[in-house]
């Protein structure tokens, strides 16, 4: 199988676009997740490759080859549904078998692929009862047997795991990337959930509002988000943004409840106007009086492994993840540190990463520090 | 002056209730109700069935039960007119007439539901309003038609208007609009085309509306008695329910024969309600017929 290319696609309804001129080329055999909050466009993407919509303009290509004009049958991909679109009526059997059955496969030939797959996704025992008779994961199972018995050469997931459990979705979502790496088959996973996106895929296409924010490993992406939407999309919680202003010297300044405090120095020309992202895992707390900004603590979240405590910075709200402790900290007042070499600017007006190292200030937050918890 | 107000015990509106306090329909009362309103429905049945057994001479006896019985009217039916050809005119009348109504509504139905066309809505309210239309006024330009084809005084005549139903477009429009849409774009990734998807998915899937309309449709064509009292010409040609019609003359009703010819004609539809009560109670529901 070849490349899928999409190129410069489009989409519009009644003349109001949703696909603003995305360009994507899906490698062979990759397993790409297209990320992105609700209405993004990623399900209208997922549903333009498979067919399923019309495309307004560009193109979508395997190889060499256009598929705009194709039937969804004939592209060479099979869809898992997001409500499974199992065929009520039928077994098990019946549904899976149904695509070999309009290809008119022998009836043999038929028997023992639809036994095969039963066997890889252990639905054997299952196979003469009827959807409504199977629980949520196993008709997820079925649908994705549905899929796989087509042998087609790309697989398209629409959400296909939000309306399980969280225990669930964390075992089909092991199960997925298994049958991945058995089929090598390229995959096309659209998902809302940071977490599925981060966990399963080799290549992540962060979207936002029908544009392509980012494409890269998900390593690449939580670790250098290419747009402030990026930045706070990905990562749970997600990272702490505020303004700030390059000052004299290149000095980064954010506002305090002290007033401008400076924490860090950049190459940038005094003026610019930045936004400046922290992630709440690289923020440093402490009790100590005069170790950082001050902030009041206004609620800690108890996950167990970890804390996050979100505390009041001036006017505005900032996360900090801690390690798991026993400490009352809530109405407590806090200083927070927020460590150059962990900072993220952006251009604030662009909201585009803006690459240039953030050095320590020198002066303003003494070096020292305490980590009181 | 508030917090008085709020700490003063509350006096008592009305008793509480059990949650296992019967519903008015539960009550003694309900069940007479319901026993008087089904007297009322059945009795003029029971009656039908029971004037066919009374003799000519005890026909109009208003003891409940006949006093003597006999089958001699259902004989005079049997030899006055040929009811067996009738009732077989009438099923496969009826029969047909659901067979294509069904048909063709299951196919302007899935057009309707699956594609937008232009003007779409204009043809699916052109559609609503021919079921508004009485059969009265499109009677004589019928009977017209039939007659220049040729066509008087037979079964294809008296099926020939019944092909097409407006109610059963409308009403399996409607059940294929609401079916889930992802579950025939499944079908179509699988390679369904839309004959298969229409027979293989969806109509599979509408076997409880399809019932329902069979039953409606069936029963309607089985009672229709002015487009045959229209075209049929011999008994032979003609429906059950003009054969019943004729033991009404202008020198007088003959009742025991009637009422036994009528308890015929009752006969396909009473096992139809006994076999698919569900479905029948279900279809009138969905129409809105009482």
């Amino acid at each position: 199988m070849a490349d899928l290319t999409l190129s410069n696609l489009k989409k519009s309804y009644d003349g109001k676009p949703v696909l603003h001129g995305v360009d994507i080329t899906i490698p062979d055999g990759h397993f790409v997740v297209i990320v992105g909050p609700s209405g993004c466009g990623k399900s209208t993407l997922l549903r333009m490759i498979a067919g399923l919509e019309e495309v307004t303009s560009g193109t979508i290509s395997i190889g060499e080859m256009v598929m705009n004009d194709i039937e969804p049958a004939d592209r060479g991909c099979a869809m898992v549904f997001q409500n499974y679109a199992l065929y009520p009526h039928m077994t098990v059997r019946q549904n899976i078998a149904y695509p070999l059955r309009i290809a008119k496969l022998p009836r043999a030939e038929r028997d023992s692929k639809v036994e095969a797959v039963a066997r890889i996704l252990n639905l054997t025992e299952y196979l003469d009862r009827r959807p409504a008779q199977l629980s949520g994961g196993q008709r997820q199972r079925v649908a994705m047997g549905r899929a796989m018995v087509r042998e087609p050469d790309v697989f398209l997931f629409d959400e296909p795991l939000s309306n399980l459990d969280a225990l669930l979705r964390v075992q089909m979502r092991i199960e997925i990337k298994k049958l991945h790496r058995r089929l090598k088959a390229t995959s096309v996973f659209v998902t809302h959930d940071q977490v599925e996106a981060m966990t399963l895929a080799d290549t992540l296409i962060v979207m936002n509002a029908g544009r392509v924010e980012q494409i890269g490993s998900p390593a690449e992406v939580y670790r250098k988000p290419a747009s402030i939407f990026v930045a706070g999309f990905m990562g749970a919680p997600a990272m702490n943004l505020f303004p700030a202003a390059i000052g004299a010297g290149g000095a980064l300044v954010i506002d305090a409840p002290t007033g401008g405090v400076g924490i860090g120095r950049t190459s940038l020309a005094e003026g610019t106007p930045v936004t400046v992202g922290v992630r709440p895992e690289n923020l440093l707390l402490s009790e100590t009086a005069g170790t950082g900004l001050p902030a009041t603590v206004d609620f800690v979240e108890e996950l167990g492994g970890s804390r996050v405590a979100y505390c009041t910075l001036g006017d505005r709200e900032i996360a900090a993840t801690l390690p798991p402790g026993d400490q009352q900290l809530e109405g407590r007042s806090v200083w927070l540190t927020l460590p150059p070499e962990a900072l993220h600017l952006y251009d604030r007006i662009t909201g585009q990463r803006v690459d240039v190292p953030v050095h320590a200030a020198r002066s303003s937050i003494p070096s020292a520090f305490e980590l009181s918890m | 002056m508030t917090t008085d107000v709020l700490r003063a015990p509350r006096p008592m509106a009305r008793p509480l209730r059990r949650i296992s306090d019967k519903s008015g329909l539960d009550t003694a009362a309900g069940h007479v109700l319901m026993v008087l309103l089904s007297i009322l429905c059945l009795f003029p049945v029971y009656w039908m069935l029971a004037s066919s057994l009374r003799p000519a001479n005890a026909m109009f006896e208003t003891s409940l039960w006949p006093t003597s019985m006999s089958l001699d009217n259902y004989r005079q039916a049997l030899e006055a007119i040929p009811i067996g050809r009738m009732l077989v005119n009438t099923l496969v009348f009826s029969v047909v007439s659901t067979a294509f109504q069904l048909l063709t509504g299951l196919l302007a139905a899935f057009a309707f539901a699956r594609w937008t066309f232009a003007l779409d809505k204009l043809v699916y309210s052109a559609v609503a309003l021919t079921w508004l239309v009485p059969f009265q006024v499109v009677m004589i330009p019928n009977y017209l038609l039939i007659a220049q084809m040729g066509l008087l005084d037979s079964i294809v005549a008296l099926i020939l208007p019944n092909l097409v139903s407006a109610l059963a477009i409308l009403l399996l429009a409607q059940a294929m609009r609401s079916f889930p849409r992802e579950v025939i774009e499944a079908a179509r990734m699988d390679g369904a085309r839309n004959w298969r998807i229409l027979w293989d998915v969806m109509v599979p899937n509408l076997r409880g509306t399809i019932a329902s309309l069979a039953i409606l449709i069936f029963i309607s064509t089985w009672n229709e008695y002015f487009w045959p009292l229209l075209l049929s010409r011999t008994a032979e040609n003609s429906v059950i329910q003009i054969g019943i019609q004729m033991f009404m003359t202008a020198e007088g009703n003959q009742w025991g024969p009637l009422m036994a010819a009528s308890t015929l004609a009752s006969l396909p539809v009473l096992v139809i309600y006994v076999l698919l009560q569900r479905q029948v109670v279900q279809s009138f529901m969905k129409s809105g017929i009482r």
